[in-house]
């Protein structure tokens, strides 16, 4: 499945849609993602109005209930020119799902699928829509990273590539593997709870993997994956964490 | 066989501290992923894929003339001495199948792997009807010796180790002893041959029906496929109506991606191409051939906008990269079919209010479709059943009512912003002893904190100056 | 009703799926680029059958085949066997009587060993194509523990697709005809047990090729 060819985001001004997770719980990643931008000179505008792009009710099959949510996106993303967003399966659903789920109403039919037309995850943004690779980032000592293929990313939207040109361009930063980078981490949205125990058990695999690789840091582009993830390190009383691409970026830039 | 899918969370709470069978499952499923990727892409990325999609158009196109060419493989199987039958359901599969045992004075059975068989409850039915059955796929047989089912569409003893086999061989028949593998087949092997050379009705499954010539098509690698084939006089299989292929051409790219998928065989040891009864010149073979086509729910699933879900070829692909499957095994979906495959047709050939747990029982990774050798959007079906899940009320009430408290929540910005505060102050006070449903979240891993100041916040700080 | 109007009727009352799916234009090989000189097959197909624990004799001619195959026969007084000129190896059967070997009917169970010619061979996949009819029996290369297949360089086809272009070109009656084709890509095997790949299952335990010329 090959994706449609985008209209390029050069020289456009970057409407931010932060998602709901990082903006009540990792508001710093925001900040990273705004230091990143703007430190490339693009433009960033964030819509207050936003909330969530409405997957909790989406993937737990409440379809009107996902619309009313998507519908509040699509307000407050009225007249952005870019979005992007640092997350894979937000990204994800604006650009796979908005459209079909407003099939039935014409007049959102037409914003949903311009919301799609132009919604970026973080990553793919920066690498296949500005075509930068080298942001000149430095981390202050050497770290040995690997990196968590997010599942709805890498499966819906292809991205595997992006983050590895990223962060081979940064300093310092020495990438490794780790074991099963693209099985599951067991989140999936309310999965999580409603099968606590299957993705305890998955989350378990996603740990030990963790723990055996060489990696200080793994890098992920999905901030639910992280709270995952991180959420069972702690818990194993882990020294190991797993951080947000555009936090590791953000603090290669800083001087 | 009766349906427990209704059951998957409390089956599979219990399934996944068994470790022991957890990491058997582990090891047969990542092996023949392994397997897979490496014969499936073995001339490149491109080529594996433009595979998948060239299996994806032939099934797909069967399907779209599915009736026009049930009609031309009867035809052709008849022209070729084959008895075609029809069921519309298992009862009536059974009964075809009783009957011709009845025609025939047939008394002893041996078959070949069926997972329609495991869907319409053959072997029950023919026991009761005082015709022994014997299964003769390795794992199927030591299935039925240790009254289990099977938990995966290929390896129907996944979940079972070694050691475990050697003690059902050791109390059942005296084997001596052994944890040798080989010597645990050849055991096999000698007590499964005095079934093969006593039977006299043969009944297998079909992995194919090619339609254009009247051909039934078996892929098995132990030979029982062909044993039980050729050495009783009466052959009968039971074959779903969707295993329809048009052409040879399409069989043999789906015969060889099916396999590949499978366990990364390039071709099963055993492809056969069985056109019917023995020729008069022959000297061996059945002397009848019966070919039952079982609908049981597929012409209503073909009506529907899961038709793709029927082009499954049952490689049991799926089951192998399924970090779910991979946690829980087969039995905790609670009928024939597990692991993503088995999420998607379990509520549509038994019912969705028989297995609403199902549908849920995935985290949406994706890894199934990527996987498929007809590419079957696995991912978009069990979000669709989701959908019909809601809409048949069977969610439970506690999300029905969670979901429109968190969507009022998510519809304006004051709202959004409300929640976050009272999420925030209520961290403070329960910290990890989240409520209902929540707590299966602290089950197995921490609770972040909130943030102090929301995204929303420190822009509006930053914007001010002030941050 | 029968099942069959019903079924039918349910399916044609459905809307019809699919109707976007386009006829297929190029068709890929599932095994890309084979070199298709009689050299580069014979090479491709015994380096296949090594794979998939075949083993493989080359012999110069009909005489040095006939030597191989009583070679193979180690104290067997039986055999199951093809007709001779379905083998391909007509001196085959005075060979056999000289050392007082009977060929017997094909449902023997205790025949060690069981002796066929094929239809093709498959460079691909190092598989031997096997067609039941006069003198071809089923049982030959299923029953005994040992298969012997008598194969020449010029059955080599490149893969299954091969096959079937073949099918095609002589027509699907004369395929039809046989009430079983088999392709046999190897020893029987099975790794049921603890997932471990054991060579030897219900079928043969060993498959010989004996590639002629």
């Amino acid at each position: 499945m090959s994706l449609p060819i985008r209209e390029s985001p050069i020289s456009k001004p970057v409407s931010l849609f932060v998602t709901c997770i990082v903006d009540i719980i990792y508001p710093d990643t925001g900040m990273s993602v705004v230091e990143v931008l703007e430190h490339l000179g693009i433009e960033v505008d964030f819509p207050m109005a936003q909330t969530c792009c409405g997957q909790p009710a989406f993937n737990s099959g409440y379809r009107d209930e996902a619309k009313s949510v998507a519908k509040q996106f699509l307000k407050a993303f009225e007249g952005a020119q870019i979005i992007v967003t640092p997350s894979g399966s937000c990204a994800a659903l604006i650009r796979h799902d908005y459209p079909t789920l407003f099939a039935d109403e014409p007049d959102w039919e037409v914003k949903a699928k311009r919301a799609a037309a132009i919604t970026w995850e973080f990553s793919e943004y920066l690498v296949d829509g500005l075509g930068v690779t080298d942001l000149g980032a430095r981390l202050s000592e050497k770290r040995t990273i690997a990196l968590h293929d997010a599942c709805h990313g890498l499966r819906l939207l292809k991205l595997k590539s992006q983050a590895r040109a990223l962060l081979s361009k940064v300093e310092n930063a020495e990438l490794t593997d780790l074991t099963e980078c693209d099985m599951c981490c067991g989140f999936g949205g309310l999965f999580a709870i409603k099968m606590a125990d299957v993705s305890g058990a998955m989350l378990e695999r996603k740990v030990g993997f963790i723990e055996a690789s060489s990696a200080q840091d793994i890098i992920t582009g999905d901030a639910s994956c992280l709270m995952q993830m991180n959420g069972g390190l702690t818990r194993q009383k882990s020294t190991k964490r797993v951080r947000h691409l555009a936090d590791i970026l953000a603090e290669g830039l800083k001087k | 066989m009766q349906n427990q899918s209704n059951n998957f969370i409390a089956l599979s709470e219990v399934a996944v501290q068994d470790k022991t069978m957890r990491s058997a499952v582990v090891f047969g499923t990542g092996n023949a992923s392994t397997r897979r990727l490496a014969s499936m892409y073995a001339a490149g990325e491109a080529h594996g894929e433009g595979l998948r999609q060239q299996g994806a158009e032939a099934k797909r196109r069967a399907l779209r003339k599915l009736p026009e060419l049930l009609e031309l493989a009867e035809s052709n199987l008849t022209a070729n001495g084959v008895t075609v039958l029809w069921a519309s359901d298992a009862a009536e599969a059974n009964a075809h199948v009783r009957d011709i045992a009845k025609k025939h004075g047939l008394k002893k059975a041996i078959k070949v792997k069926s997972m329609l068989s495991e869907e319409i409850g053959l072997n029950g039915a023919l026991e009761s009807a005082g015709i022994e059955v014997v299964e003769t796929d390795l794992g199927e047989w030591i299935v039925q010796l240790s009254g289990d089912h099977p938990s995966h569409v290929i390896a129907p003893i996944i979940h079972k180790t070694k050691a475990s086999i050697r003690d059902l061989f050791v109390e059942r028949f005296g084997m001596t002893p052994t944890d040798d593998a080989a010597e645990m087949v050849a055991f096999a092997r000698e007590k499964l041959r005095a079934e093969f050379l006593s039977a006299d009705m043969g009944i297998s499954g079909g992995n194919f029906i090619i339609a254009e010539s009247g051909t039934l098509c078996l892929v098995t690698n132990e030979g029982n496929g062909r044993l039980c084939t050729s050495l009783p006089d009466v052959h009968v299989a039971v074959v779903g109506i969707e295993k329809i292929v048009e052409t040879f051409e399409d069989y043999a790219t789906l015969t060889q991606t099916l396999t590949r998928s499978g366990t990364g065989q390039l071709l099963t040891v055993y492809t056969q191409m069985i056109n019917g009864p023995r020729r008069p010149n022959e000297m061996d073979g059945p002397r009848q051939v019966y070919v039952i086509l079982v609908d049981n729910g597929r012409s209503d699933i073909y009506a529907t906008e899961y038709a793709a879900v029927l082009a499954c070829v049952r490689c049991g692909a799926c089951q192998n990269v399924c970090p779910v499957y991979r946690s829980t095994g087969g039995h905790a979906y609670g009928w024939v079919y597990g692991g993503p495959i088995g999420a998607v047709l379990t509520p549509l050939l038994t019912g969705i209010e028989n297995a609403s747990p199902l549908p849920y029982a995935s985290s949406l990774c994706g890894a199934c479709k990527a996987a498929c050798p007809v590419d079957i959007d696995l991912p978009k079906m069990l979000l669709d059943l989701r959908r019909d899940v809601v809409e048949h009320g069977k969610n439970g009430r506690i999300w029905d009512v969670g979901i429109k408290v968190w969507a009022l929540g998510n519809r304006s910005q004051t709202l959004f912003k409300l929640g976050g505060i009272a999420a925030r102050l209520g961290q403070k006070v329960i910290g990890q002893r989240l409520p209902e449903p929540l707590a299966g979240w602290t089950k197995y891993r921490d609770f972040p904190e909130f943030a102090p100041k929301s995204f929303h916040q420190r822009w509006a700080e930053r914007k001010k100056g002030t941050s | 009703m029968s099942a069959r109007d019903k079924i039918l009727g349910k399916l044609r009352a459905a809307q019809t799926p699919f109707t976007d799916v386009p006829p297929i234009e190029t068709r890929l090989r599932v095994t890309p680029d084979i070199d298709p000189s009689p050299v580069a097959l014979k090479a491709r197909f015994l380096k296949q059958t090594a794979l998939v624990a075949v083993k493989p004799w080359e012999v110069a001619d009909d005489d040095a085949a006939v030597v191989k195959v009583m070679e193979l026969l180690a104290e067997d007084d039986t055999v199951m066997a093809w007709d001779f000129d379905q083998i391909g190896l007509p001196t085959l059967e005075a060979a056999l009587s000289a050392r007082k070997i009977r060929v017997t009917h094909p449902d023997d169970g205790e025949v060690r060993v069981g002796i066929t010619g094929v239809d093709a061979a498959l460079a691909a996949t190092g598989s031997v194509v096997l067609t039941s009819g006069a003198g071809r029996s089923r049982g030959a290369s299923l029953l005994p523990t040992v298969h012997i297949a008598v194969v020449r360089a010029a059955q080599i086809l490149p893969d299954l697709e091969a096959y079937f272009e073949r099918v095609r070109a002589h027509g699907s009656d004369h395929f039809r005809q046989s009430s079983n084709i088999v392709v046999i890509t190897g020893s029987s095997r099975t790794a049921d047990i603890g997932q471990e790949l054991i060579l030897g299952a219900h079928g043969p335990v060993e498959v010989h090729v004996i590639m002629v010329g």
